[in-house]
């Protein structure tokens, strides 16, 4: 039976991130898995319109407040990660998620990305 | 289920920070707070959601519009779905199920100890029971549950009608005013009988506790209550009863001043009008299943086509948030009219 306990951590109320929606997938070039990788530039236009560099597209958004805001929540498990099937009730060690982070607000990119094109031929 | 998610990280929508998850293992996980519980279900999407601790937006930016800045964010994780929270009713009746495993019938005579059964603690029932504190608390209440030596006990029902008797009896004898029952001569009178804790507490269930201007505590005994629960100890004793006759039964079974009027017993038993003799029998919402869908089949196999007024009590606890029972009838159900009168019945075939 899972018995977790929510907890913030004491003092300090948790830290604000933000989320970034995109449409689609993201891969990385030579397939090699995106950890360690860049990703890709965020700019903001003078009028606050967040835009999406990745790769040679790029991506026009906008942000969004969230009218139900995330928890981001990080499991400590108070056992070690063969034991969890056979978990029951674990006064000593009952795995506990604490919030690490709120997300109030995102930046979505639901539009088409279009290709930079930075060399075009000219006319002869 | 409790065991999908332990992952390594979960995001959620939700507004607060001290949360509980709780579930058996064959039970859907809900997340409770200190007074409300959730169902929590995963919702996907076909976007991508990247997480980015720290990454400004542009009114957290400072207006340089100088140089550019460049800054470097990193994006934690990703995900594709997430938990969503959706408010719903607790799920309780496994609290009196639980309770009802070992009622107390009042303290052990003699030199007896009391028989062994399961007994709960708080720290227990709310271990076990998928909803908050504070509504386990409330259903504690509703049930007429009391704290004995440290345990949550319900009352077995002919015990609690015992002390009830003996309450109301008093009452008569001393010609008090059913509003006006004065708690120290209770426990004066009464303790001898029961013990002064158990007398209290039927004063609690079935009364209003207040302070006179003498700063005595008073009782003001409910009326419905008390003629409710007398109907109940009548009811349980057959399966149908002549529904005139148990009127004058039941009337006369009342403390003398109350009213006995069928309208205290909604939810509780249920009036057939069409047969010859009228007829009642007792029908407790607390004996219907929990699950909409299960409620709902089980009321049409009692009975094949309801009023909504017939049906309402028996579904009004099925109701979510800003759902009215019309709704429910409308969902769940298929109306017709019988003789001018509009009534439901189920949308699927039901063995009776």
């Amino acid at each position: 039976m899972g018995f977790c306990v929510f907890c913030s951590k004491a003092g300090e109320g948790p830290a604000e991130w933000l989320l970034v929606e995109l449409q689609g997938e993201v891969v990385s070039r030579q397939n090699t898995g995106l950890a360690g990788n860049l990703m890709g530039d965020l700019h903001y236009t003078k009028e606050g319109v967040p835009v999406l560099i990745v790769g040679h597209h790029i991506l026009y958004g906008k942000q969004v407040k969230l009218e139900k805001p995330f928890a981001v929540l990080m499991k400590h498990s108070g056992l070690p990660r063969d034991e969890e099937e056979t978990m029951e009730t674990n006064q000593e060690n009952p795995t506990s998620y604490t919030v690490s982070a709120l997300i109030k607000k995102k930046l979505i990119f639901k539009t088409r990305p279009k290709p930079i094109i930075t060399n075009v031929p000219k006319k002869v | 289920m409790v065991h999908d998610l332990l992952e390594s990280f979960i995001v959620m929508s939700v507004f607060f920070i001290s949360l509980i998850i709780r579930g058996d293992k064959d039970e859907h996980a809900v997340l409770c707070n200190e007074d409300e519980t959730y169902d929590l279900k995963i919702a996907d999407t076909s976007n991508l959601l990247l997480f980015v601790p720290g990454c400004k937006t542009p009114d957290q930016l400072p207006d340089i519009s100088a140089s550019p800045q460049l800054v470097h964010a990193q994006i934690w994780g990703f995900s594709n779905c997430y938990w969503e929270l959706r408010r719903q009713r607790p799920r309780l009746k496994k609290l009196k199920k639980l309770l009802m495993e070992n009622p107390y019938d009042g303290p052990a005579v003699g030199m007896q100890e009391e028989a062994p059964g399961p007994k709960y603690t708080m720290d227990d029932l709310l271990e076990r029971i998928q909803a908050s504190r504070e509504e386990i608390e409330a259903h504690l209440q509703n049930v007429h549950a009391c704290e004995i030596d440290g345990f949550w006990r319900i009352l077995d029902f002919d015990y609690e009608m015992k002390l009830l008797g003996h309450v109301t009896q008093l009452v008569d004898s001393e010609s008090w005013s059913f509003s006006k029952v004065p708690l120290s001569v209770c426990l004066e009178e009464l303790g001898s009988l029961e013990p002064k804790s158990m007398i209290e507490h039927c004063l609690n269930c079935y009364g209003r506790r207040y302070s006179n201007e003498d700063g005595q505590v008073i009782y003001a005994l409910d009326e419905d209550k008390v003629c409710r629960a007398t109907a109940q100890l009548l009811l349980q004793n057959a399966v149908k009863f002549n529904l005139s006759e148990f009127q004058e039964v039941w009337q006369q079974s009342v403390p003398e001043g109350m009213s006995a009027r069928l309208d205290q017993l909604r939810g509780l038993a249920l009036l057939d009008r069409s047969s010859k003799p009228e007829t009642i029998s007792l029908l407790r919402i607390e004996d219907l299943p929990e699950d909409t869908l299960e409620r709902f089949n089980s009321l049409f196999s009692l009975r094949e086509k309801w009023t909504q007024d017939d049906i309402e009590p028996y579904i009004q606890d099925l109701c979510g948030e800003k759902q009215t029972t019309g709704a429910l009838l409308t969902k769940h159900a298929r109306s017709s009219v019988q003789n001018g009168v509009k009534v439901y019945n189920s949308r699927r075939p039901i063995a009776t």
